[in-house]
């Protein structure tokens, strides 16, 4: 139906319907900032299956090897938004004996591990906000069986009002976002919690100390 | 009108068949009780009342306002590329569903977790026009390929067992899978991946829609949301018209409202922001965006005193805590929307004729009305309802038959006399401090229950005889 026709009815469905304020103060949830940054961000992303490491840039190269090789990963794909610290991530994919491509649909279907950054960290959940963009394509989070995301710390924040006050800002230049906590999961059977349905079987996020 | 499935019998005819299911009473019982317990621990510590209180606030505005924020949902959405379409009712949404899918020459859809397409019977027409449409949440492929609808809002498949699941992919895939679930979900996982990727149509629902931002979130756990979004060249997302919030700012407070209450989590492994179709330098994600806005009985509730049941955030929390659901499970409604949510909704939007039993499916004990995250006063529609479908459907003879109750018992010589002569009547049922059969028309109420006699010496004569003294009765007598 005409959108004005729709909205029309609807108009005249409220006619009488006493205004209702929304309301300016909103309460702290479960899911708000606690005051403690990179260490509730652990936390809580390890409640969620997840990992989360704390280093330093030099560090940066032995965290990925070690992820890549315990994976076993020949293959990867790594994103154009992990920036600075492209040399890095390459030369340990090298090292690890797996080859890295940039994130192309059926580049992600086959590889093992997709490396992307992320633009920011909530600690009160222990997510990572990723941007869909053409330096940062969302099938690299999603197709291979692992993902690493790579933030700065200054990225991290306390909790939700913080991540929602900047979510409208962050998606004027993308498509699509979306905050990821933990592998993918189901409890659909029993409620037995299965990690790795559709999405990544694990998933670990590189929080880079400012120096 | 919805265009869902035909109710294939009464509450009463379905609840029965339900409860004669071995095992699976304690099957819903015990995945119910661990909602409970997890959503407990979700909101432990913090002020649930608080954010109850300012969910209601924050959803009350939006539906008094939902003209103005639907418009502007819509303008800014277009400004993103994204199609917006409103159907008045379900048979138009089905249709331009099947139209985008007809103009792309599409034949296979993935799809992930939606209630509005249920309501409407999206599944249904898509297959009569030879599309394959698979359901990609595990939970709903499951009841998708046992030909059943969904038993729970959030957890599709919580009726069936391990065995069950084991059984049903076995006989249609051939397998020999063993009854595990990181098994069958990795047989899944495998099966549901090329669907994925040979998927030309991707359809979702919508857990809220951002006015101000023309964009909208859908949660998941497993991922298959963002597959959906991500990798079909068309992405059609339909959502019931309140599924609305102002902007971001409330989804701080809605989102923890809603997974909270649903799973008992802070937040879902995914909360997928959708803000447009792909751009031209784009890697991935689809050419065309549409959203479908749907209405189908909702706006003549708007002013009506059930305008507070398009509060709702569809999580399914009623259901867990509702004496009635826990014996019967969804299947026992008859309805897309089973539990005290359902039992609103359904006759609300499907009519009187159809579903007016619905209401009936409730001990009034208000369980839904005290967990519900938005403060939807569910077991007070219930009993409205009840009068509702009252003034309908009772016929001259029961008008006059209540009248006549009614005006017995306000007077208390003729209430005395009727609790007499009951007890005289009854000598003849009762048996063993019970009535289980009543002759007509009370046989209606012991056909499912056992009725309590009078007792043989009525509160007054008791009185009477202790001289009015308290604890000089003597007990029991009933």
């Amino acid at each position: 139906m005409e959108a004005d026709a729709f909205l029309a009815r609807v108009r005249a469905g409220l006619a009488g319907v006493a205004a209702a304020p929304l309301p300016e103060r909103r309460p702290p949830t479960p899911a708000s900032g606690d005051g403690r940054l990179f260490d509730r961000f652990a936390e809580e992303l390890e409640k969620a299956g997840g990992t989360a490491r704390w280093v330093n840039r030099q560090d940066l190269s032995a965290e990925i090897y070690e992820i890549a090789a315990g994976a076993g990963a020949t293959s990867a794909v790594v994103a154009e938004d992990v920036g600075e610290f492209r040399d890095r991530v390459d030369r340990a994919l090298a090292d690890a004996g797996c080859a890295a491509g940039p994130v192309t649909r059926e580049a992600a279907t086959s590889a093992d591990l997709g490396v992307t950054g992320a633009v920011a960290g909530v600690c009160s959940t222990g997510s990572v906000l990723l941007r869909a963009t053409p330096a940062s394509p969302r099938v690299a989070s999603l197709l291979p069986p692992a993902h690493v995301a790579i933030l700065h710390e200054a990225a991290l924040l306390p909790g939700f009002e913080e991540l929602f006050d900047l979510l409208g800002e962050e998606l004027r230049g993308a498509n699509a976002a979306v905050l990821v906590t933990g592998p993918s999961r189901t409890s659909d059977i029993e409620l037995t919690l299965v990690r790795g349905v559709h999405g990544p079987k694990s998933m670990t996020a590189l929080v880079v100390r400012e120096e | 009108m919805s265009a869902g499935e035909e109710r294939r019998g009464t509450f009463a005819e379905l609840s029965h068949v339900q409860l004669e299911k071995p095992g699976l009473r304690r099957a819903i019982g015990s995945a119910m009780d661990r909602f409970v317990v997890n959503r407990a621990n979700a909101f432990a510590g913090a002020d649930l009342e608080a954010m109850r209180r300012t969910g209601e606030a924050i959803r009350a505005h939006t539906v008094a306002n939902l003209d103005r924020y639907l418009a502007q949902f819509a303008d800014a959405a277009a400004a993103r590329g994204t199609k917006v379409f409103f159907a008045g009712d379900g048979a138009e949404a089905v249709d331009y569903v099947r139209g985008v899918i007809r103009r792309h020459g599409a034949t296979r859809v993935a799809k992930g977790k939606s209630m509005a397409s249920e309501e409407i019977g999206l599944n249904h027409a898509l297959e009569a026009d030879g599309v394959d449409v698979v359901e990609t949440d595990l939970g709903e492929y499951i009841v998708q390929i046992a030909h059943e609808p969904p038993s729970h809002i959030i957890v599709p498949a919580i009726h069936k067992t391990r065995d069950d699941v084991a059984d049903l992919f076995n006989d249609v895939h051939r397998t020999h899978l063993p009854a595990d679930p990181p098994e069958l979900t990795r047989f899944a996982r495998e099966l549901l991946r090329d669907r994925f990727l040979a998927a030309e149509v991707g359809i979702t629902g919508v857990n809220f829609a951002v006015a101000d931002a023309g964009a909208f979130v859908v949660v998941t756990n497993e991922g298959n949301g963002r597959m959906c979004s991500t990798l079909p060249k068309v992405h059609v997302a339909l959502m019931g018209m309140e599924r609305i919030v102002p902007s971001f700012r409330e989804l701080a407070l809605m989102l923890p409202l809603l997974t909270g209450s649903a799973t008992g989590q802070r937040v879902t492994a995914y909360l997928n922001v959708v803000g447009g179709p792909r751009s031209a330098d784009d890697v991935d994600g689809p050419e065309e965006l549409h959203v479908v806005v749907l209405d189908n009985g909702r706006s003549k509730l708007l002013g009506t005193e059930y305008r507070s049941v398009l509060h709702c955030i569809r999580c399914g929390a009623c259901q867990n805590v509702c004496p009635v659901y826990r014996q019967v499970g969804g299947h026992g409604y008859g309805a897309v929307y089973g539990g005290p949510i359902g039992a609103v909704l359904t006759p609300l939007l499907d009519g009187f004729e159809r579903a007016g039993d619905l209401p009936n499916a409730s001990s009034l004990c208000a369980a839904c009305t005290d967990v519900c995250p938005v403060r939807i006063p569910l077991h007070e529609h219930l009993l409205s309802l009840r009068r509702d479908v009252a003034r309908e459907r009772a016929g001259a003879a029961e008008r006059s038959a209540f009248r006549t109750w009614s005006g017995v018992w306000s007077r208390a010589w003729s209430y005395r006399l009727a609790a007499r002569l009951g007890r005289v009547g009854q000598v003849m049922f009762a048996r063993g401090g019970r009535i289980r059969r009543a002759p007509f028309p009370l046989s209606r109420w012991t056909s499912g229950r056992d009725l309590p006699p009078i007792a043989s010496r009525t509160f007054r004569e008791r009185w009477k005889r202790g001289g009015g003294r308290p604890g000089n009765g003597s007990a029991g007598g009933s």
